[in-house]
């Protein structure tokens, strides 16, 4: 069950990109909670705003009004150092692309994001191996990107997301390059560690077929959440 | 951060080899150059500088071993003997030659530093007899074993000039200046030999004083009493020496050295580049997990250094394992490699490797971690 504590916390949020005539509003006056154990997914076609939306929760984009809290945090005004040092302790990305550094195996790839200095050499190496062989990867620990599947690079990637444990999981059309059963199934060992660990999970996707995961849902279009599905 | 540098550069083994290579070409073309001036270096000067003379005596303006045209009564000898410091007075004869070989063909010549000496004094003759007889008598030479080496010229071979000829009767060590050698004959045989007029006439006097520590003294005096005559020491007629024969080779050595260190440094900070902006999305993901701009910057300096040292490593022994075979293969290529030198060139391709890294830093700074979300 989701506890009422927010994670992340966006009120009255509005980026506009450019200005003058050139303007473009991505998001209006947006207001969205996650808390612990909950798995929020934000749906909503393309250009609806969704990516800035997360980006934005993620401390990687400031809005232009509004303001974002992150574990109590209000992050709107921080230096971009300390916005940096909040999405190393507090947020895992799981992207569309995966995005797994091709030069590194899998395990390296949860290694080098769980190394924030809180755990020692054996610690990280135990707890980078523990995840990937609770996400069923545990003997393809050293296969290089390139040599996985796009099933087990999502997991690689949700395993390099929890590595570092993070508060608040942050997800990007995680379906987008899988299958509809292996999309399914990815997203359904997201929610299930999520809940072990008792993370907010927020998800933009426009894939219908995921909303059963989700313990709400909420609809993004033209930058404004309409509707809470 | 090492741990991510190394996976990059041996993940692109081609890349890294090419930039390994451009470090390393530009470390080996810096290593054999310095370590051919420096052989150089020592080489021309080491005669003058080795000759246990307090002072060199020359006519003034005639400053150098090689190239000096310097010409001196035979009775300022005389009057130097007179001086109460001196002990000793030794005159020389000294022309640069081409001589050829009797038997072999004319236009092969080879070119010589003769210096007549005074046997009875031996002060200027041969430092090192290596085979052979010393002193040489009346039409006989000593050669450098160099000179021996470079033209395969032996003792009992007559080496001619016009209808002279002189006969080798023994070789010598440490007169090689690399593009001459000194060969020594007697005083006689000098001023016979190229028809000196007055046959007194010298070129330098060498002089040793009783107290060496006062030469410096001594030579203001005697400079001071005897005009047109210039006293010099060992190290400063060896330094001359050295100007006069390297000066002209300094300033194209300079430029080819900041060729090679160009060279060096536009393949790595391009292959450095590349990979850099190859990699854009991958530093965008590392900045998007917070990862900091520092941590980027260090990623990158250490895959410059890494390949820097790589390079440096490949450059330097190449230096020193073909330098000696490039020897062999050529007299005139005399290689000396100084620590102080290869610390240098480790500190060059230090320099090169920051400098590479500047401008994908630069680019590194621009990356916007957003992109990375962008399909």
């Amino acid at each position: 069950m989701p506890s009422s504590e927010a994670i992340v916390s966006l009120q009255g949020v509005t980026k506009v990109y450019g200005s003058g005539e050139t303007a473009v509003t991505a998001l209006h006056d947006v207001s969205l909670e996650a808390g612990s154990g909950e798995v929020v997914l934000v749906m909503g076609p393309s250009g609806s705003g969704k990516t800035t939306l997360l980006t934005i929760a993620g401390a990687l984009l400031k809005p232009t009004r509004g303001t974002v809290q992150l574990c109590g945090l209000n992050v709107t005004e921080m230096s971009e150092t300390r916005l940096a040092s909040i999405r190393r302790e507090k947020v895992g990305f799981i992207y569309q692309n995966f995005n797994l550094l091709e030069a590194l195996t899998a395990f390296e790839n949860v290694r080098l994001v769980a190394s924030n200095g809180a755990l020692d050499r054996e610690a990280l190496r135990n707890r980078s191996m523990g995840l990937l062989d609770t996400l069923g990867l545990g003997h393809r620990l050293n296969a290089l990107p390139k040599q996985l599947s796009d099933g087990e690079k999502q997991r690689v990637a949700i395993a390099r997301a929890l590595a570092k444990d993070p508060a608040l999981m942050l997800a990007d059309e995680p379906t987008a390059n899988l299958d509809a059963k292996r999309g399914h199934d990815v997203m359904e060992l997201l929610r299930q560690k999520a809940l072990e660990m008792d993370k907010a999970v927020v998800i933009v996707s426009h894939d219908y077929r995921i909303r059963d995961i989700a313990d709400r849902v909420v609809w993004l279009e033209d930058g404004r959440l309409r509707t809470e599905l | 951060m090492l741990f991510v540098a190394r996976k990059n550069l041996f993940s692109e083994r081609t890349r890294l080899a090419i930039s390994v290579g451009g470090v390393a070409l530009s470390v080996f073309l810096i290593g054999i150059l310095l370590s051919l001036y420096r052989g150089w270096d020592k080489k021309v000067g080491e005669y003058v500088e080795v000759v246990p003379a307090d002072l060199w005596v020359a006519s003034e303006g005639a400053t150098d071993f090689i190239q000096s045209a310097s010409v001196l009564p035979g009775f300022l000898g005389t009057q130097l003997r007179f001086v109460p410091e001196t002990e000793t007075v030794s005159p020389l004869i000294v022309r640069p030659l081409a001589l050829s070989r009797a038997g072999g063909p004319q236009d092969r010549k080879f070119d010589v530093q003769l210096v007549g000496y005074d046997p009875a004094i031996g002060l200027g003759g041969p430092l090192e007899m290596v085979e052979g007889k010393s002193p040489p008598g009346p039409g006989e030479i000593i050669i450098d074993e160099a000179m021996s080496d470079r033209y395969g010229l032996q003792i009992g071979d007559q080496l001619l000039r016009g209808t002279g000829s002189l006969t080798i009767v023994g070789k010598s060590a440490g007169g090689d200046f690399v593009f001459t050698q000194v060969a020594f004959v007697t005083l006689d045989t000098a001023a016979d030999f190229l028809e000196l007029e007055p046959p007194s006439q010298r070129t330098f006097f060498l002089l040793t004083l009783k107290d060496p520590t006062e030469k410096e003294v001594v030579a203001k005096r005697l400079e001071a009493a005897i005009p047109g005559v210039m006293f010099a020491s060992g190290e400063e007629f060896a330094d001359e020496t050295r100007d006069r024969v390297l000066g002209n080779v300094l300033p194209m050595l300079i430029v080819v050295l900041m060729v090679a260190f160009i060279v060096g440094l536009s393949i790595a900070g391009l292959t450095i580049y590349t990979a850099t902006v190859e990699k854009s999305r991958e530093y965008g993901i590392l900045k998007a997990e917070g990862f900091t701009n520092r941590f980027l910057y260090g990623v990158v300096f250490e895959q410059s250094l890494v390949t820097g040292a790589l390079g440096f490593l490949a450059g330097a022994g190449l230096t020193v394992l073909l330098a000696p075979f490039a020897q062999d293969a050529v007299p005139q290529f005399v290689v000396l490699i100084r620590w102080q030198d290869v610390a240098s060139i480790a500190a060059a391709t230090l320099l090169m490797s920051l400098l590479a890294a500047y401008i994908p830093i630069r680019r590194l700074a621009k990356i916007d971690p957003v992109t990375v979300f962008k399909g």
